[in-house]
């Protein structure tokens, strides 16, 4: 009797443990899916997880997605992660974007300390907000204090690769708004940094100006007092932080005011679709965290890029796509190592793991100002030739050399 | 009959509003509180409109109220209740300020000033960071009650209903005569010795004050503001459209607008994640076509029209 | 009749002495601000000419410019055609738009007061809007033509030509606009219904024609527009909407029913946004200048004018 009570048990556990086999792990998604970013970044994700499933699921049991829009409204968007949170009873919470929208969710994150990888909200704020305790909150997108230090690194190495590129002045212009005036506040700590001789400027920036535009996406569009003020300073290194919709008409109303820097940068967050195909975009350069000829240089990058246009027919035209497949993988690499969904396992296992993403670098989890757990702290320097982004800096993954000086009409 | 059970309704839903965090998730009460904040909104607004004036101020009072608590808050260390009642007061000081310059105006000079004092008031504060944060924003370290869903619920609610008490004050005492013949006649208002400054005032500042309040409360649940966000003419254009199709002129108008508009768009989202916002807008455009008075508009007077037959039928 | 040529005289003149004033001071303020004004004015004209003769507020006046953006960029992408060229063709295909919203949709509450005017082309707004995110994705598209870079140079100045479009176009706009009205019978007829719409109405003009001709004329003038901007436009989703506030803007500042002071009004605040973003420093402040000369000019007028 006892024997057949104990063969009935244990069968009973083989069978329950099967069926939690089947149950799947939830990742809850929080994505604007009405602006491209949102949009591809979801796509990318999808794709991530048809790929792991396909591959037979992690610790033996299928992943599931449960995207939810946040329309970009903080309210919404906390919503969601309330949904997400006592509804679906995900495990674990991925997404991104907006920074205002990123800043309505930190107390809600807070509540339910689920852990979370988070790709987007660049603004400082959001660190601050989220503070110093939060071990289970990842954010892989870098800061907005990062970046500016991250291009004063890239830009002395560039000065010493290529012998006749001189940076000593630079002029910033940035959009009026948040992520702008944040660009700048952290170049004017940069500037002071360098002058006393310290930080990753100190070796090219002698002198440094900024001045403020309206964005053509809130209703602005003229630039030309600004670019008449650059134009006064003559800057050797030229950036411009603001939207991609300001990205052609910069250009060229710069043209119209013969206003020609050496080195011409723009920093938008993504790219006009038309702008290789404009003859003033030879040449420029942009900041960013990935470009379609990485293909070139990284494997990882050309798988990603030829499964999600097999996947979508469609080309991942914003960073935020490769980010989001990072996204995804990245927690599965995790969840892998730790070998169970315990919390403090995930996290260490998190903590250490190398993973080699599509954006061409290896992803790993380092300290940042205030919060733990930061992943990429640099973006790349590109620059438009013949229609294409090529990579120039970070100069292992260069895909080729940079053009200089700037010209138009070419 | 009637007169004794509407009472006993009222009292029964307030009791259900106060229980409702015992019963439902943290997700519908999350829902809840913000449909709380644009129905206080659209109140509001529709208060001032009941005078005849449109004002297009809505989200810059908003703003400000959010942006004296925040920095009360964080500068001062006002307690963060105090903080949002000082808020109001603010409002309403600046709405009895601007009251006197932009009072005399009508119609669409009136709405367009208002609309141009928020974009006023949201540069102003984007240019001073040291104060506001600028364009930047300002966060506080510990949002209020520490994020308790149904504390923070509880206190939303509590601004609703005063907004709802207040609104059927108007309508119920003798300021409803004053206010309802300005709007319809203003050269007769002022013939039969009505102060119509003096209302028109009054109503401002309240208004203001509670427009101010709702944003100091909206933005102490999630701890920031920024001149984008704070000052999203979102708070103007969605209050204004549940009102109207909810039904103008009346309490329960604005109620079953927020209820209607807010629910909707929250559900329409997860049923259709892909251009769920063209059906909210086909939405708005019907009941606008076919309700022209806004759901509670209509069915009054449909209600009014079926007695009157019922009545004469039976005469 | 002779009051309002003295006052409008006086305007003129006081006008034209603070454009001196300016070209004195500041030259390429006044350049930047007299361009950028016409596109005010010239934006905003089709928006005072339907809410002071068909009475509508219109909400998704930005929106229509956005969708004009769009067509002008299909001919341009998918034919070659010049946005210049194609003006024609926009001009007609918004006239048919405006058509068929104006008979579709605007005809059914002219009746039921601004307030639902207004919700319905909050509602219009929203679904073009939302429908182009879909059709385009929100990423700008751009028009690339040689023309809108090119500039003279005088001195160590360097002054773009095509934006001088705008004023241009501005002007040219008015100038038809008001013979149409004061010349032809249908334009008389809709400075009647502008006037006075019941009484039109008594005196026999058919009021729903001349608002359905007034509300598809004032829809081209939107495509004109739409593409005369386009050389020097990004066209994303959201390019029009600004513009909305800003027609509104300049409709109050000029008064209802007129006309000439649009092109005033916009280019004034033109010039005054431009020498804000002339001085360093205080570029962020050009939006107060904007308002606050809005708000200073609407309280003047009431103020000037009591009752009335």
């Amino acid at each position: 009797m006892k024997r057949i009570f104990l063969v009935m048990m244990s069968l009973l556990m083989v069978f329950s443990c099967a069926l939690a086999a089947e149950k799947p792990i939830k990742i809850g998604a929080v994505n604007p899916l009405g602006d491209i970013t949102g949009d591809q970044a979801t796509k990318a994700m999808k794709l991530a997880v048809k790929e792991i499933n396909d591959a037979g699921g992690v610790l033996g049991r299928p992943i599931e997605l449960i995207v939810i829009d946040d329309e970009m409204n903080p309210a919404k968007g906390a919503a969601a992660i309330e949904r997400l949170a006592t509804v679906e009873n995900v495990d674990f919470f991925v997404g991104g974007m907006g920074s205002g929208v990123h800043l309505a969710q930190v107390p809600i994150l807070k509540k339910y300390q689920k852990i979370t990888v988070w790709i987007g909200a660049a603004s400082h704020q959001a660190e601050i907000a989220m503070g110093p305790d939060a071990d289970w909150y990842f954010h892989l997108h870098p800061w907005d204090y990062q970046q500016g230090e991250g291009y004063g690194v890239g830009w002395t190495e560039i000065v010493h690769a290529y012998p006749n590129v001189k940076i000593e002045k630079v002029f910033l212009a940035y959009e009026e708004g948040a992520f702008g005036t944040d660009s700048y506040t952290s170049y004017i700590d940069l500037y002071e940094a360098a002058k006393r001789g310290e930080g990753s400027w100190k070796e090219i920036l002698k002198e440094f100006k900024g001045a403020s535009f309206k964005s053509a996406s809130l209703g602005g569009g003229d630039y030309r007092a600004m670019l008449n003020q650059a134009k006064a300073f003559n800057p050797d290194l030229f950036i411009w932080a603001g939207y991609d919709a300001d990205a052609i008409p910069i250009v060229a109303q710069a043209k119209e005011v013969n206003f020609q820097p050496p080195l011409f940068v723009g920093a938008p967050p993504g790219w006009p679709a038309d702008f290789g195909k404009n003859p003033l975009s030879e040449n420029v350069i942009l900041y960013g965290m990935w470009a379609p000829t990485l293909n070139e240089v990284s494997p990882v990058a050309k798988h990603f890029y030829d499964a999600y246009v097999e996947m979508w027919k469609e080309e991942p035209a914003t960073y935020f796509a490769p980010l989001g497949y990072t996204n995804i993988y990245f927690l599965v690499e995790g969840i892998k190592k730790a070998g169970s969904l315990d919390k403090n396992a995930i996290i260490e296992a998190l903590r250490t793991i190398e993973y080699e993403s599509p954006l061409g670098e290896v992803l790993k989890i380092e300290p940042s100002r205030i919060i733990k757990n930061q992943g990429f702290k640099y973006q790349k320097i590109l620059q438009w030739q013949k229609g294409r982004q090529e990579v120039i800096w970070p100069l292992e993954l260069a895909t080729t050399q940079l053009v200089y000086p700037f010209k138009f009409g070419k | 009959m009637k007169k004794t059970i509407f009472p006993i309704i009222t009292i029964l839903a307030i009791v259900l509003l106060i229980f409702l965090p015992y019963f439902i998730g943290a997700y519908l009460l999350h829902v809840l509180m913000t449909i709380f904040i644009y129905m206080t909104l659209a109140l509001s607004w529709d208060m001032m409109l009941r005078t005849g004036q449109l004002s297009f101020g809505v989200a810059g009072f908003f703003g400000v109220g959010a942006y004296a608590s925040i920095i009360t808050c964080s500068r001062f260390g006002f307690n963060p209740l105090v903080s949002i009642l000082f808020a109001g007061f603010f409002v309403a000081l600046i709405a009895l300020g601007l009251g006197f310059a932009v009072l005399k105006l009508r119609d669409i000079y009136f709405s367009i000033t208002t609309l141009a004092i928020t974009m006023v008031f949201s540069v102003i504060i984007r240019n001073i960071p040291k104060l506001t944060g600028g364009a930047s924003g300002k966060v506080i370290p510990n949002v209020i009650f520490n994020g308790d869903s149904a504390k923070t619920y509880w206190l939303i609610l509590s601004l609703a209903l005063i907004t709802i008490l207040i609104s059927e004050m108007f309508n119920r005492t003798k300021i409803h005569f004053a206010i309802n013949s300005i709007r319809n006649d203003e050269i007769i208002a002022r013939s039969s010795g009505i102060n119509i400054f003096g209302y028109l005032l009054f109503v401002f500042i309240i208004s203001s004050a509670l427009q101010g309040i709702a944003g100091a409360i909206y933005t102490q649940q999630y701890g920031f503001v920024s001149p984008e966000t704070t000052f999203s003419l979102d708070f103007l254009l969605l209050p204004m459209a549940m009102a109207l199709v909810g039904g103008i002129y009346s309490t329960w108008g604005s109620v079953i607008g927020a209820l209607v508009l807010g629910f909707a768009s929250e559900y329409l989202k997860l049923i259709m994640p892909y251009g769920h916002l063209i059906i909210y807008g086909i939405m708005i455009v019907l009941i606008i076509l076919f309700l022209p008075k806004g759901i509670y508009g209509t069915t009054k007077d449909k209600i009014i029209t079926h007695k009157i037959e019922k009545k004469s039928l039976s005469e | 009749m002779e009051k309002t040529n003295k006052s409008l005289k006086k305007t003129l003149i006081a006008f034209i002495i603070f454009l001196i004033v300016v070209g004195i001071w500041k030259p390429l303020a006044l350049v930047y601000g007299i361009q950028r004004g016409g596109l005010y004015s010239l934006i905003g004209l089709p928006l005072a000419l339907i809410l002071g003769i068909v009475g509508i507020l219109n909400l998704a006046h930005g929106d229509f410019l956005t969708l004009g953006l769009y067509i002008g960029y299909i001919f341009f992408n998918s034919w070659s055609i010049d946005p210049l060229i194609s003006m024609a063709p926009l001009f007609f295909i918004l006239f048919g738009l405006g058509m068929v919203i104006y008979s579709i949709l605007i005809r059914r509450v002219l009746k039921a007061g601004h307030l639902n005017q207004l919700l319905l082309t909050f509602g219009i707004s929203m679904i073009i809007i939302e429908l182009i995110k879909i059709i385009w994705t929100t990423r700008p598209r751009s028009v690339y033509t040689s023309y809108a870079s090119s500039s003279v140079t005088l001195g160590n100045m360097s002054i773009g030509m095509y934006e001088f479009i705008y004023p241009a176009m501005a002007i040219a706009v008015l100038v038809i606009l008001q013979l149409f009205l004061k010349k032809t019978r249908l334009g008389q007829a809709a400075s009647a219904v502008g006037q006075n719409p019941k009484g039109a109405e008594i005196v026999g003009i058919n009021t729903n024609v001349v608002y359905l001709v007034v509300f598809s004329i004032a829809f081209g003038i939107i495509g004109v527009a739409a593409s005369v901007m386009l050389p020097r436009t990004p066209v994303f989703p959201l390019s029009g909407n600004p513009y909305t506030l800003k027609s509104f803007a300049l409709v109050a500042m000029a008064g209802l029913g007129n006309l000439n002071g649009i092109l005033i009004g916009g280019i004034t605040l033109g010039v005054a946004e431009a020498i804000v973003q002339s001085i360093p420093g205080y570029e962020g402040w050009s939006d107060v200048v904007f308002f606050g000369i809005l708000i200073a000019v609407i309280l003047l007028n009431a103020y000037r004018r009591p009752e009335s």
